[in-house]
């Protein structure tokens, strides 16, 4: 199924009969191994499991089941996976976007919304891996038996090939034999034996081994990667936790939030490390121009290691900071202002907020103080750049993130706060709730709400979202990337190509006819720039002529129809 | 020159100094070869012909130098960054990459001066979609400020421009082939009515005109091609093989499968129209075009020098996201859709090599792989939302 040229047919021809491949090498490559049939399968289950076999390992086959892992992509990619977003898969089924009931009724039957985790896909995998693997056995022994035993066939009609060239030389056919066979080893042809019982005839190859180890390899480094990926599966861990600056957390698996931990995975595999984020540093353009587009983006951290080490180091976006087997990545950020709140003379909420950016630029989170009685909770927004009009005097927000101005808007509720399900940590569930008020804060300020009730926001600082992970089969992914690519290039470049020389020698003369013959089966643009110069280096070689007398054949003008040729 | 200068110099050599340097390329070139026969083998060049040819070599070459200072002048702009860094510049090296290599290999190594027109005409519409997603030079977000954006970007971008190429092969490929298997039909000595013709088309079997295929072959070479009225015979039977209205109307559907990402009925319009509008200059160009196999050979060996390119540069965006967004690889729309792409043109080249496939299913298929890498590159950078929604269209 996979495209294997000519080599499988004729390593098994030339094994078998040495005398009929003379005929083969004008035959056209074929595209597949040809498939050894046994006996015919008594059963009827068993012809129609041959039958399906057959069916799976064809070439016609893979490319079907790749047509439609491709189609599933492409659904995957404009259809909201649930893995990555969530949110909108969950907007999608309740109507909220999307488009419509119907339509998403079709999806979910399909499992469109998580098509890699799919069972459609994973048996196309499957299917696909089954039939690549089927089709590569018999690849690797044919290769290999190219490799080791294959020799190039004798040509029957010198002359009915694309490039023929004649010489004469005063040499004896032997000495031509020997410096021919010379001039073609260096170029890196594979040499046919010497036939004593025949015609003397030099028969060589070139470009079969590569272009099909090539290929091999290639087919060969998926394994590689599947076997990364699914080990990495099994043995990675990943979890993402969010620090505000000045905060610290240690690396064990409680400590994170949306914790993917592999089946064997295991809690001592943690470094555990505790990294203190010391300060995030975050700055844009403030020329309109760019509209905002950020300079720096990057955490300092302390990291202090079981054993007593401690350092300081750098997370940015483009460089995370490995610590043992862990590899932390800065991937998210927000403002995260100081908010107290007392109720009646008594602190019921003093921590840092995390508030999340919106594409509004305005910065939204929540306060829950389940400690007041009732419960108090407060919608928290924050405009970081909101300067005062200076004709209105009054507060103007603006989309601007740069904390140079920062306005913090809180909306109380009282009521219950219902924490008894779960919840975002951002968002209120406000349906035991009831609106009491609001503030308008800007930092240092403290307003009464009435009530008993006194917001205060004393400092802002920013957060850092971390993600955590071990990944061990990183080198093993980045090996099968690199086969991936080492394989492509001689299985698409390497090119295979047959040069023949027959010698005949004129008795009357004296001298010896060599004639040259050759073809290429792919690529034939560049043999017809490498023939000449095979011919030229045998020429040289042997001290020969252009033969004055060209053979018949000979003179047919080179191939018309060559450019014509596949060149696969 | 301040920055700002350097940035209003880059705009004016794309638009309008290299976008009318190619223009002009692209019409002497047509000249030279519609009214000249100036590629013939048998040489009877006239003198106007080769004249054309010059100066379409010549445009040719001052428009990739402009386009060239443009690139430099485009970087300067930025601030010292490598000019690709949003949509319009992708697009811009995208259009430099087609010409440039449209000159140095098909024009100047394999000698097929007559598709150096069609070639510009693909690069053209490039810097066409390349001024729709305009964007002023500026500086990069700081994710993007790594050297992976010089590897992975350039080696996607390099990809894009010979495939870009290869689609013009392809597509070429495609209608050289149904008027030359449609003319064949007519003139075969079984007699087919030309309505037979068109059924046996869309019955299509390749064995059925396998015997058709010398002649075609036979006239591209010039052997039957001696007596230059018949061959000019051919190429005006070749024309009207194509119903014109009929590639105006589907090439107007097929690039509105596209251009709808675009979210605006005027650019919709527009980009439909001016796609059908190029399709029927090659209709016209038709005669001229090298013979169906030619191109074909000429599409599989671009397509063969993309592909490990393309795959390159998906390895070493998985890379990069590793580094930036600590994942390999997460199905982002981008990242499957450059996936996708990789299996289109992998798809393509085992169809090549498969009996039955081979020739237009291909051909198909290669058509196909082209619609999915611009669907990764327009409809996921302005429809669909994604990690890569940074490039920078407003």
């Amino acid at each position: 199924m996979w495209p294997s040229p000519a080599p499988v047919a004729f390593a098994i021809v030339s094994v078998t009969d040495a005398r009929r491949d003379e005929s083969d090498s004008a035959e056209p490559p074929q595209a597949n191994p040809p498939i050894r049939r046994g006996r015919a399968p008594r059963s009827p289950l068993a012809a129609a499991a041959l039958m399906a076999w057959r069916w799976l390992t064809r070439m016609r086959t893979a490319l079907y089941l790749l047509g439609v892992l491709g189609f599933l992509s492409l659904v995957a990619t404009v259809v909201p996976q649930a893995p990555n977003v969530p949110a909108t898969v969950s907007a999608w089924r309740l109507g909220d976007e999307g488009p419509g009931p119907v339509v998403v009724g079709l999806i979910d039957a399909i499992g469109g919304f998580d098509v890699y985790g799919s069972a459609l896909f994973l048996a196309l995998l499957v299917l696909l891996f089954t039939s690549l693997t089927a089709c590569l056995l018999p690849r690797y022994r044919a290769w290999w038996r190219v490799v080791t035993r294959s020799q190039p066939p004798r040509t029957r009609h010198v002359g009915h090939h694309d490039h023929v060239a004649t010489l004469t030389t005063e040499l004896t056919a032997d000495e031509v034999d020997g410096r021919i066979r010379t001039v073609l080893a260096d170029r890196r042809y594979r040499l046919r034996a010497a036939d004593d019982d025949l015609p003397k005839q030099v028969a060589a190859e070139r470009g079969l081994a590569l272009r099909e180890g090539g290929s091999l390899l290639f087919h060969t480094s998926f394994y590689v990667l599947l076997v990364g990926i699914v080990l990495g599966l099994l043995l990675g861990f990943e979890g993402d936790v969010a620090v505000v600056e000045g905060d610290a957390f240690a690396d064990t698996t409680i400590s994170y939030s949306d914790v993917g931990a592999g089946r064997w995975w295991d809690q001592a595999d943690h470094a555990g490390f505790t990294l203190t984020l010391d300060q995030f540093e975050v700055d844009w353009f403030r020329d309109p121009r760019f509209g905002g587009t950020p300079t720096v983006f990057e955490s300092t951290v302390t990291i202090s290691e079981p054993d007593g080490a401690t350092w300081t180091d750098t997370v940015g976006g483009n460089d995370p900071l490995v610590v043992d087997n862990m590899r932390i990545h800065q991937l998210a950020w927000g403002y995260a202002p100081r908010i107290v709140v007392e109720v009646d003379g008594e602190v019921v909420h003093d921590a840092h907020v995390m508030l999340v950016s919106t594409d509004a630029g305005v910065f939204q989170g929540a306060v829950k103080a389940p400690a007041a009685d009732p419960d108090v909770g407060f919608d928290v927004l924050l405009w970081p750049y909101a300067p005062v009009d200076e004709t209105t005097g009054t507060p103007v927000p603006t989309g601007a993130p740069w904390a140079d101005a920062p306005l913090l808007v809180g909306v109380a509720y009282r009521g219950d706060l219902g924490l008894d399900s779960p919840q975002r940590f951002d968002t209120l569930d406000k349906t035991n709730l009831e609106q009491t008020g609001g503030a308008q804060l800007r930092p240092g300020a403290v307003v009464d709400l009435g009530d008993g009730v006194v917001i205060s926001f004393p400092e802002l600082r920013r957060w850092v979202g971390f993600q955590v992970s071990s990944k061990p089969t990183l080198p093993l992914l980045f090996i099968g990337g690199v086969l991936v690519l080492v394989g492509l290039v001689p299985a698409i470049y390497a090119w295979r190509r047959r040069v023949w020389a027959v010698l005949e020698t004129d008795a009357a003369g004296g001298h010896t006819l060599i004639t040259i013959a050759g073809r290429a089966f792919q690529r034939p643009q560049a043999f017809d720039h490498e023939f000449p110069a095979i011919v030229k280096a045998i020429r040289d070689a042997t001290d020969a002529d252009p033969s004055p007398t060209p053979v018949a054949a000979s003179s047919r003008p080179v191939a018309v129809s060559r450019n014509q040729q596949d060149t696969s | 020159m301040t920055q700002a200068e350097w940035g209003e110099l880059s705009t004016v050599l794309f638009w309008p100094t290299t976008l009318l340097l190619y223009l002009g390329a692209m019409l002497a070139s047509m000249y030279a070869h519609a009214f000249t026969s100036v590629a013939r083998v048998d040489a009877h060049e006239p003198v106007a012909g080769r004249r054309g040819q010059r100066i379409a070599t010549g445009l040719a070459t001052l428009g990739v130098l402009t386009h060239l200072f443009h690139l430099v002048a485009r970087s300067l702009g930025s601030g010292g960054r490598v000019p690709w860094g949003n949509m319009f510049e992708y697009s811009s090296v995208t259009a430099f990459i087609v010409v440039a290599a449209g000159l140095v290999i098909f024009q100047w190594r394999l000698r097929k001066p007559q598709i150096m027109s069609m070639l510009l005409l693909g690069a053209i519409l490039t810097m066409g979609i390349a001024l729709l997603v305009y964007t002023d030079p500026g500086p990069l977000v700081p994710i993007l400020n790594s050297h992976w954006l010089k590897i992975h970007v350039a080696a996607i971008v390099l990809a894009a421009g010979v495939f870009t190429t290869a689609f013009v092969f392809n597509a070429l490929h495609l209608l050289r082939d149904t008027a030359e298997r449609r003319v064949a039909a007519a003139r075969s000595p079984a007699g087919s009515t030309v309505g037979a013709a068109y059924a046996g088309d869309l019955l299509e079997d390749e064995d059925e005109f396998t015997e058709a295929v010398p002649e075609r072959d036979a006239v591209e070479d010039g052997v039957l091609g001696d007596d230059l009225e018949d061959d000019r015979a051919y190429g005006l039977a070749l024309r009207a093989a194509i119903n014109p209205r009929a590639l105006f109307l589907g090439s107007w559907v097929a690039a509105a499968t596209m251009s709808w990402v675009w979210l605006d009925l005027g650019r919709f319009l527009g980009v439909n129209t001016v796609f059908a509008l190029a399709a029927l200059v090659a209709w016209w160009f038709l005669p001229h075009l090298p013979s169906a196999a030619t191109l074909d050979a000429l599409t599989y060996r671009t397509i063969a020098f993309g592909f490990p390119i393309w795959t390159f540069a998906v390895l070493a965006g998985a890379v990069w996201a590793e580094q930036s967004w600590g994942r390999y690889w997460g199905w982002d729309p981008k990242e499957t859709s450059a996936f996708l792409t990789w299996v289109g043109y992998a798809g393509y080249l085992h169809a090549r090599a498969t009996r039955g496939f081979k020739g237009r299913t291909a051909s198909i298929l290669g058509l196909g792989a082209y619609w999915i890498m611009l669907f990764t590159y327009l409809a996921v950078n302005l429809v669909v939302t994604g990690l890569h929604s940074y490039a920078g269209v407003s």
